[in-house]
């Protein structure tokens, strides 16, 4: 059967700075309803990692998990910034399109915007809890030097991670609740296979190619390089972690295109 | 280029949800063991539509729920993919489809024009630029700044109508916005829209109330199970879509008796509509003449016997009501099994679906003896506009002010008082 074709000649103009304005507009109405009619407002995206560091630090006083003699609250704290944030994403991507299903079904915008929005969104709190980890930083007087320039690549990375994940999820989900359902479990599971509790020296040499197929291993590293270590981050897990994010987009994007045309019949 | 076609639907199939892939189509077909059936289990909700707007018109559709027309307002709004054939829209599209939704219902009404505005695709120069106009055109006053939650769903649909009629597009798409807002709100949607036809943009609208689409549409079209059964001007539509309605209301009306209270004394058999010739018919032409013929039996002789008839419409309102004896009608030697038939020669019936009481009783004790609610069903067919229970014309005329000599009106010169 042939497939049906809808073609729009005038929208093509100026899509791409339509595109950012309505990503601004929707990010700003994201953080804007988040936090309005809340209590602890913007102070939320602090306590997210703080707890979750108390909580490791914890754990570490039970079980003996080594930490390459960096004090082990900012060895977990430098890793939770970075994970935080990229759950937080992957949480927000998951539903998004669910949850603009009255702006889905009634008007035609690229659907991409809306998984975006919600990754773009949580640079916020990732800001907000990057104040904490300057301020811990400062205290224990870790010194910093040019490779600190890493962090923009590093978060870029982070989050073309959660936003081809979270689309893929957003995408099925839209289908199937199963895909939505499995964030949070996904979100668990992924933590601990990623270096965040333990470094990555702890992983036996064995598993460790195994291991670095996760492409957030080479950025949680390249994290805790860049801002405890002064140094850059481990070349080898960060060109396997590009490469897989990449491969990562290349599947989601296509598939996310393909149902997209297909979310307002069955939101 | 006023002529210059802006829609063009070619073809058009629609079935909702993800196309099933060509290979799980198959393997699922060889695994049942069926063959050669392209069709899958969803119904189509839209089938071989072929439709071309030009620049300026208003198309209004019609049709009853489930007919496909809020599909066709989604797919021409590139909101839903067509499954088969070709649409092509030109221009920037604002569709008006149940945008009341409201887009954030923590944030101010202001915000979600904003919000409204560049997720339509206009710049927030553009907006800001409009925002003096809509904030005049919804009359939201204050309201514009608390959060949308509290507002009422009037006051919802107010802000989506208010930003839908105050930017610039092409091709607007309009479902059943009509119906919210008080009577002065949507007089004056109805004019933006006109002045926005004017100016011109192409509209297409869906909406229930007949009396709107013949008023704003100059073109409509019908559609029915998802097939476009009638296309032609707006009149041409609204009375083929009349007449499906009626139709299938007179087919649910038709012999099915609603209540019967019967002492057995009398009895009626059935009934039927007829025309002059005395054919038995089911439409009548508005103004036309008509009968209402009754198989009556009566197992004791009266006196005084009375028969009733009403004429209820679809919407349960009695328009006729008739006694046999006030219209002269007493016969004293009506026995045992008889037809008898109401003529009605003056027929002004509105265009609509009917359904006919009937009643019999002894006027002497005045005991109900039968009486029958839905003992016969039609439907008036007209092709004028007029609306109502009562149908037929009037007669108009226009005098000059001068001639008027009438008393019960205070001359403007004198004062007041002095009368």
């Amino acid at each position: 059967m042939r497939e049906g074709v809808y073609t729009n000649r005038a929208s093509q103009t100026r899509k791409l700075s339509s595109f950012r304005s309505l990503l601004f507009a929707l990010v700003v109405r994201d953080l804007k309803g988040k936090y309005r009619r809340s209590a602890l407002g913007i102070w939320w995206a602090l306590i997210q990692p703080l707890v979750l560091m108390l909580l490791f630090t914890m754990l570490r006083g039970f079980v003996n998990i080594p930490s390459e003699g960096i004090p082990y609250v900012l060895f977990s704290y430098s890793a939770l910034v970075p994970w935080t944030f990229f759950t937080a994403a992957l949480s927000s991507c998951g539903p998004s399109i669910i949850d603009n299903a009255e702006v889905i079904k009634k008007i035609a915008l690229p659907r991409e915007v809306f998984p975006l929005a919600g990754v773009t969104a949580c640079l916020f709190d990732l800001g907000m809890s990057s104040v904490i980890l300057a301020g811990m930083m400062a205290w224990y007087r870790v010194s910093v030097g040019w490779a600190l320039l890493w962090l923009p690549l590093l978060v870029l990375l982070v989050a073309a991670v959660a936003f081809a994940t979270g689309m893929l999820l957003a995408g099925l989900g839209t289908f199937r609740k199963d895909f939505i359902f499995a964030v949070p479990f996904l979100a668990q599971a992924w933590l601990f296979v990623s270096p965040v509790i333990y470094p990555m020296s702890s992983v036996p040499d064995q598993w460790r190619s195994l291991y670095m197929l996760n492409p957030m291993v080479g950025i949680i590293e390249g994290f805790r390089n860049v801002l405890l270590k002064a140094s850059g981050p481990p070349l080898e897990p960060l060109g396997i972690s590009v490469a897989v994010t990449a491969i990562l987009l290349l599947i989601a994007w296509p598939i996310f295109r393909r149902l997209s045309a297909y979310f307002a019949d069955v939101l | 280029m006023p002529h210059e076609v802006v829609i063009m639907v070619e073809g058009l199939w629609k079935q909702y949800g993800f196309p099933t892939p060509r290979l799980v189509r198959d393997l699922s077909r060889v695994l049942r063991g069926r063959r050669g059936d392209d069709e899958r289990d969803e119904p189509w909700a839209l089938r071989e539509i072929h439709l071309e707007v030009k620049r300026g018109e208003t198309v209004g559709i019609v049709g009853r729920n489930g007919a496909g027309k809020s599909t066709l307002l989604k797919i021409l709004a590139g909101v839903s993919a067509p499954t088969k054939g070709r649409v092509e829209v030109k221009g920037r599209i604002f569709p008006m489809i149940e945008l009341n939704a409201g887009l954030h219902m923590e944030l101010t009404g202001r915000e979600n024009i904003r919000l409204l505005g560049v997720i339509m695709g206009f710049s927030r120069k553009e907006i800001e630029a409009k925002m003096p106009d809509i904030e005049e055109f919804t009359e939201l006053g204050d309201w514009l700044d608390r959060p949308v939650r509290t507002y009422s769903t009037g006051m919802l649909a107010r802000l989506g109508f208010g930003v839908a009629v105050n930017v610039e597009s092409d091709v607007i798409l309009i479902d059943e916005t009509f119906a919210v807002g008080d009577l002065k709100f949507s007089n004056k949607s109805l004019a933006r829209i006109k002045e926005m036809r004017e100016s011109g943009a192409t509209v297409l609208l869906v909406s229930h109330s007949l009396d709107t689409l013949q008023f704003v549409a100059q073109r409509g079209i019908l559609l029915e199970t998802g097939r476009m059964v009638a296309q032609g001007s707006a009149l041409e539509a609204i009375n083929a879509y009349e007449r499906l309605v009626f139709r299938s209301e007179r087919e649910r009306l038709q012999h099915k008796v609603r209540s019967r209270i019967s002492s057995g004394e009398a009895l009626i058999h059935g009934a039927r509509i007829v025309d002059l010739a005395g054919n038995t018919v089911t439409e009548i032409h508005a103004g036309d003449p008509f009968g209402v013929e009754v198989d009556l039996e009566l197992n004791r002789k009266l006196e005084r016997p009375l028969f009733s008839l009403g004429i209820l419409n679809a919407a349960g309102i009695l328009c006729k009501w008739n006694i046999s004896e006030e219209d002269g009608y007493n016969p004293n030697d009506l026995a045992d099994r008889f037809l008898l038939t109401a003529w009605i020669r003056n027929n002004s019936l509105a265009s609509g679906a009917y359904e006919v009481h009937f009643a019999v009783r002894d006027a002497s004790s005045f005991e109900t003896l039968e009486r029958l609610a839905g003992v016969a069903s039609f439907a008036v067919l007209g092709d004028r506009r007029s609306r109502g229970v009562i149908g037929g014309p009037c007669v108009w005329e226009a005098r000059p002010r001068d001639s008027i000599r009438d008393d019960h009106e205070p001359r403007p010169e004198a004062p007041p008082g002095s009368a």
